[in-house]
C-alpha cells in the first residue's frame, strides 16, 4: 500500500503545478474580457386613460406590449416589455441611452413612436385612448352565481366583438388567464346606457371554482380591430 | 503523467493556433463532385441522400426536427400530435415552444445540396430522358424544401444556384423574398417537376413522379390559399409584415385555390389512383381495411402515391412508433410505452352512422349540459350504464376503432384494460387510486387488474398508462412484436395518399366556390363510403374539415391545418384537453360501466400565441435577415 500512497502524493504535487499552468494558458488564450458595464437605469410608468386619467387595465399574457429600440446600433432590434394587470410597467435593467418607444398591439388606439432619453430612474406614462371603458362595474356572489353588472362605453366606431366575465385564483385574471368564464358575443355597437349582465354558474364549474376558496373575477370586452386586446374593469376578490 | 503533459502541450499548441489561418484552405469539393457525378451510380447515391434529407413529416418527425432516429433518439415519445387537439402525452404538459418545429440550417443545407446537382445537370454525360428526369426530380426536391421553409417562416431567401465564397461574406447574404414570391416559387418548381417527371420509375423505385409532384403542388397550394383567405383571423404587424415578408393578400386566395383544384384534378382524372378497398360491406370490414392501410402502406399501392420506407431496424433506418405508443400491456419489455393518448376532443369528432354529417360527441347521461360538464363524477347524475367498456362507442365511425385502441377491445391477443376506478355499492367513489375492494367474494381493482402489466389506463406508474381513456393504434402493426430498443420499428409511411388529394380537392372547391361541386362532393363521399358510411352528405366546409380530422388523424396534418386556417389561437385559448373515464359501477348487479368526461388529469390549459404562426428566424445577427414579428 505504501507505494500507492507515494505515487498518489507525487501525482497530486504535479497536478497542483499543472492546473494553474493550464488556467494561465486558458486566460492568455482568450482574446478579450467582457468588461461591459451593467444596465444602469430604470424605466417605469403607467398606461393612463387620456380622458379620465385612470390607469388602463391590461393582461400580462398575450396583452399590450411596449416595443423599444435602443439608439446607436445599426441592428434596430426591437425589445419588448409586458405590462402588469393594473396598467403599470417597470424595467430595472435598462441602459442609459436614447430610445424609440412605442406601445403596440394594445387595448387602446395605436400610438406614434416617441423618442425618450432614459437616465437614472425615468418615469414615462402613456396617455392612451382605451378602445372600451367599462363603467360602474359591480361583481358579486348571488346565491350559486357570480353576477357581473356593468356599462360599456366605446371610444371608436369599430364593433365591440364580445364581453366576458373571467375567474382565476390569481389576481392577474383575464381572458387569456382564467379557469372559468362566461362570454357574450356582441359584434356590433353598444348602447352606453344599457346595463350588461353576465352570470357565472358556480355548481357547473365546481371542479375549478371550489367552495371555501377565494377567486378573482374580472369583466372585460374586446373591440374588433387588428391585434386588439381586452379592456377590463378592476379584478374583484370573492370568497366562495 | 506523461500523457497529461502531452495533452497540455497539445492544448497550448491548439490555443496558439486558434488565431492563425488554418481555416483558409482551398475547397476540395469541386474535384469530389466531378468524380461523383461522372458515374450514374454516383448520381443515384447523391439522389438517395437528397431524399433522405427531404422534410417528410413521418414517424421520425418531432418538434426537434426530422430523421429523429439516429444517435440518442430519446425524446420521451413526445409526438407532434400532442401539441394539437388530437392527443396528449401521458406525462409531459408541453405545448408549442418557440424553439420547436424549427428547420432552417438543415433546409438551406438541402437547398445547397440540390443546387449543386441542378448546376451540374447540363454537363452530365447522360441521355435526354435521364436529364429530363433529373431536372424534374431536383425541382421536386427544391419545391418540397421551400414548402417546408415557407410554411414555417413565411418569405425566405430564394437561393437558386450554388453560392461561392470569394472573399466577401456580404455577397452571400440574400434578403428574404416576400411570402407571396416564395409560394409562387414553390408553385413554379412543382410545375417544372410535373413537366419533366415521368409516370413512374422503371423498377418501381420510391422516387418522385409527375403524380407525386402534382400531389405536392395540391398540398402546398391549399396551404397558401388558406393563409390568404384566413390571414385576417390573426393579423400581425411589424417590419416583416410591412415588407410583406409574412402574410398574403386576401386576393391571392383565388389563384392558389385554383392551383390546388387543378393539381388534384390532374391526379383524380389520370385514373391511375384509387382508394384502397373503397366499398366495405360493414363498418368492421372498413375498420380492418383502414388499419391494413397504415400497418403497411405497401398493401395499398393504388392509394399510396409516395412512400418513405424504413429498410431495417437500426440507427437511421428504423423508427420508434412501435415502442413509444403500444398500450402498456403489450410493451414487450420496453420500459415506457403508452405515450400517445388520443383526446376526448378527437373521439367526439367521429360521426355516428345513424347521424351522418355531424360530430357525435360522447354522451354519458341524458343531462342537457352533459358534453360540456367536466366537473367530474356527480353522484346525483343519472349516468347511462353500459355492459362493456366500449359499448358507449358503438355505432361510431369505423376509423375511430382503427385509429385508437378503445377500452376493453382486443389487441395482440389480449383484452386491453382501461379503467379509471369504481363506484362502491354504497355510492362512494374510488377513482384513480385506492386499495382493492372486495364485495360478495369478488375483488375489484381501481385500474381493472391486480398486476400493473395487466392494465393500460390511468395509473401514473412509469407514465405508461393512458390518461385520456384510449390508447393509440394507427400505424402500429398488430402482428409484429417490436424489440424493446431504439429504432426497431420498420413500418413504412405514406407521405401522400389519394385520400388527402380528394380532401384537398373538396376543400378547395368548398372554400373558393369555384370548380365542379358535384365532383367535389363525390370526392368527399368516396372517402366516407370507404369508412362504411352509406348516406351521402353535402359539400360544406364543416363537412370537409371534420372528414379531414378523422381521415388524416395522426398523419401530422392537424398542426398545419390549425396554422394555415388560422384556427390555432382560437382552438387553443387557455384550453384544456379532455379525457373519458370508464368507471365500473358496483351500485348495480351485475356491475355495469359508466363514463365521466373530465379535464385530462394532471394537465394545464394551453394558449397559442399569435406570433407562433411563424417560427423565429435563427441567426439574424449573422445573416442580416428581417426577423419575424414579435421575436
Amino acid at each position: 500500500m505504501d507505494w500507492f500512497k507515494t505515487h498518489n502524493i507525487n501525482t497530486m504535487k504535479k497536478l497542483t503545478t499543472y492546473i494553474p499552468a493550464l488556467l494561465l494558458m486558458l486566460a492568455a488564450g482568450a482574446c478579450s474580457v467582457d468588461n461591459y458595464p451593467a444596465p444602469n437605469a430604470q424605466l417605469y410608468g403607467t398606461f393612463l386613460d387620456a380622458e379620465t386619467n385612470e390607469p388602463v387595465e391590461q393582461d400580462i399574457i398575450r396583452g399590450s406590449t411596449i416595443e423599444f429600440i435602443e439608439h446607436g446600433y445599426a441592428s434596430q432590434t426591437k425589445q419588448t416589455m409586458i405590462i402588469k394587470n393594473d396598467g403599470s410597467y417597470r424595467n430595472n435593467l435598462i441602459f442609459s441611452n436614447t430610445y424609440t418607444i412605442t406601445p403596440v398591439r394594445g387595448n387602446f388606439v395605436p400610438m406614434t413612436p416617441q423618442e425618450v432619453t432614459v437616465k437614472g430612474d425615468t418615469q414615462l406614462d402613456f396617455k392612451v385612448q382605451p378602445y372600451i371603458r367599462i363603467k360602474e362595474a359591480n361583481i358579486s356572489k348571488v346565491g350559486t352565481k357570480i353576477i357581473a353588472k356593468f356599462k360599456l362605453q366605446q371610444t371608436v366606431l369599430n364593433n365591440v366583438r364580445k364581453i366576458g366575465l373571467y375567474a382565476h385564483p390569481e389576481p392577474s385574471v383575464g381572458e387569456p388567464m382564467r379557469v372559468a368564464l362566461v362570454e357574450q358575443e356582441i359584434n356590433g355597437a353598444i348602447d352606453p346606457n344599457k346595463v350588461y349582465q353576465l352570470e357565472l354558474d358556480l355548481p357547473s364549474n365546481s371542479n375549478v371554482l371550489k367552495t371555501g376558496n377565494q377567486y378573482f373575477f374580472r369583466v372585460g370586452g374586446i373591440i374588433d380591430a387588428p391585434e386588439s386586446k381586452f379592456n377590463y374593469a378592476k379584478a374583484v376578490r370573492i370568497a366562495l | 503523467m506523461r500523457s497529461l503533459k502531452k495533452i497540455i502541450s497539445l492544448f497550448s499548441v491548439l490555443v496558439a493556433m486558434s488565431c492563425g489561418n488554418v481555416l483558409d484552405k482551398q475547397p476540395l469539393d469541386k474535384l469530389q463532385g466531378e468524380n461523383l457525378f461522372s458515374n450514374p451510380e454516383g448520381v443515384k447515391l447523391y439522389m438517395a441522400n437528397l431524399y433522405y434529407q427531404l422534410p417528410i413529416e413521418d414517424f421520425t418527425f418531432f418538434r426537434q426536427g426530422f430523421n429523429w432516429n439516429t444517435g440518442d433518439p430519446n425524446n420521451g415519445g413526445f409526438a407532434p400530435a400532442m401539441v394539437t387537439d388530437e392527443a396528449v402525452h401521458t406525462e409531459f404538459g408541453d405545448f408549442v415552444g418557440d424553439g420547436d418545429f424549427q428547420w432552417w440550417d438543415q433546409g438551406y443545407k438541402l437547398i445547397r445540396d440540390v443546387n449543386i446537382l441542378i448546376d451540374i445537370i447540363p454537363t452530365l454525360d447522360i441521355t435526354d430522358d435521364e436529364r429530363k428526369a433529373l431536372i424534374g426530380e431536383s425541382a421536386f426536391i427544391r419545391a418540397y424544401t421551400y414548402f417546408a421553409l415557407v410554411k414555417r417562416y413565411g418569405g425566405v431567401p430564394l437561393i437558386t444556384a450554388v453560392q461561392k465564397y470569394e472573399g466577401n461574406v456580404e455577397a452571400l447574404k440574400v434578403p428574404r423574398s416576400t411570402e407571396k414570391e416564395t409560394w409562387d416559387f414553390v408553385m413554379k418548381e412543382c410545375d417544372t417537376a410535373i413537366g419533366n417527371l415521368g409516370d413512374s420509375w422503371p423498377a418501381g423505385e420510391r422516387r418522385a413522379t409527375k403524380w407525386v409532384a402534382y400531389a405536392l403542388k395540391s398540398r402546398a397550394a391549399l396551404h397558401a390559399a388558406s393563409l390568404a383567405k384566413y390571414g385576417d383571423r390573426a393579423p400581425i404587424s411589424g417590419t416583416a409584415a410591412d415588407q410583406k415578408l409574412v402574410g398574403l393578400d386576401k386576393s391571392a386566395a383565388a389563384e392558389f385555390y385554383k392551383a390546388a383544384i387543378d393539381a388534384s384534378e390532374a391526379i383524380i382524372s389520370s385514373g391511375k389512383f384509387a382508394l384502397f378497398k373503397p366499398n366495405p360491406s360493414t363498418p368492421e370490414e372498413a375498420a380492418n381495411n383502414y388499419r391494413l392501410l397504415f400497418e403497411d402502406p405497401n398493401n395499398a399501392p393504388e392509394e399510396a402515391l409516395f412512400i418513405k420506407g424504413y429498410a431495417r431496424p437500426g440507427s437511421g433506418t428504423g423508427h420508434n412508433y412501435g415502442i413509444w405508443f403500444q398500450p402498456n400491456q403489450t410493451a414487450n419489455g420496453w420500459p415506457h410505452p403508452g405515450r400517445m393518448n388520443p383526446t376526448l376532443e378527437l373521439m367526439d369528432v367521429y360521426e355516428s352512422y345513424d347521424k351522418p354529417g355531424e360530430s357525435a360527441p360522447i354522451t354519458t347521461s341524458a343531462t342537457a349540459n352533459d358534453v360540456t360538464d367536466y366537473t367530474g363524477f356527480n353522484a346525483s347524475k343519472q349516468y347511462k350504464r353500459f355492459d362493456t367498456e366500449n359499448d358507449i362507442f358503438k355505432g361510431k365511425d369505423a376509423r375511430m376503432w382503427a385509429t385508437m385502441i378503445l377500452p376493453g377491445t382486443s389487441w395482440k391477443g389480449q383484452k386491453i384494460v382501461i379503467q379509471a376506478g369504481f363506484i362502491k355499492p354504497d355510492g362512494s367513489t374510488q377513482i384513480m387510486g385506492g386499495d382493492p375492494f372486495t364485495v360478495n367474494g369478488k375483488t375489484y381493482y381501481t385500474y381493472g387488474a391486480a398486476d400493473r402489466t395487466k392494465y393500460s389506463g390511468f395509473d401514473t406508474w412509469g407514465g405508461n398508462n393512458t390518461r385520456t381513456g384510449a390508447s393509440f393504434k394507427k400505424f402500429l402493426n398488430e402482428g409484429v412484436n417490436i424489440a424493446p430498443g431504439w429504432n426497431q420499428c420498420i413500418t413504412d409511411f405514406a407521405d401522400f395518399r389519394y385520400a388527402e388529394i380528394l380532401l384537398t380537392y373538396a376543400e378547395a372547391i368548398a372554400e373558393s366556390g369555384t370548380g365542379d361541386k358535384v365532383k367535389g362532393a363525390k370526392a368527399l363521399n368516396d372517402i366516407r363510403r370507404r369508412a362504411g358510411h352509406k348516406a351521402e352528405i353535402a359539400l360544406t366546409i364543416n363537412n370537409v374539415i371534420r372528414e379531414r380530422r378523422v381521415e388524416l388523424a395522426f398523419e401530422n396534418k392537424r398542426f398545419w391545418d390549425l396554422v394555415r386556417r388560422r384556427e390555432y389561437h382560437t382552438v387553443f385559448n387557455n384550453t384544456m384537453r379532455h379525457a373519458l373515464l370508464p368507471i365500473l359501477d358496483l351500485r348495480v348487479t351485475p356491475a355495469k360501466y359508466i363514463f365521466v368526461r373530465i379535464n385530462v388529469p394532471r394537465s394545464n390549459p394551453s394558449t397559442f400565441d399569435y406570433r407562433q404562426y411563424y417560427r423565429s428566424i435563427p441567426g439574424i445577427g449573422a445573416n442580416g435577415l428581417v426577423q419575424n414579428p414579435q421575436y
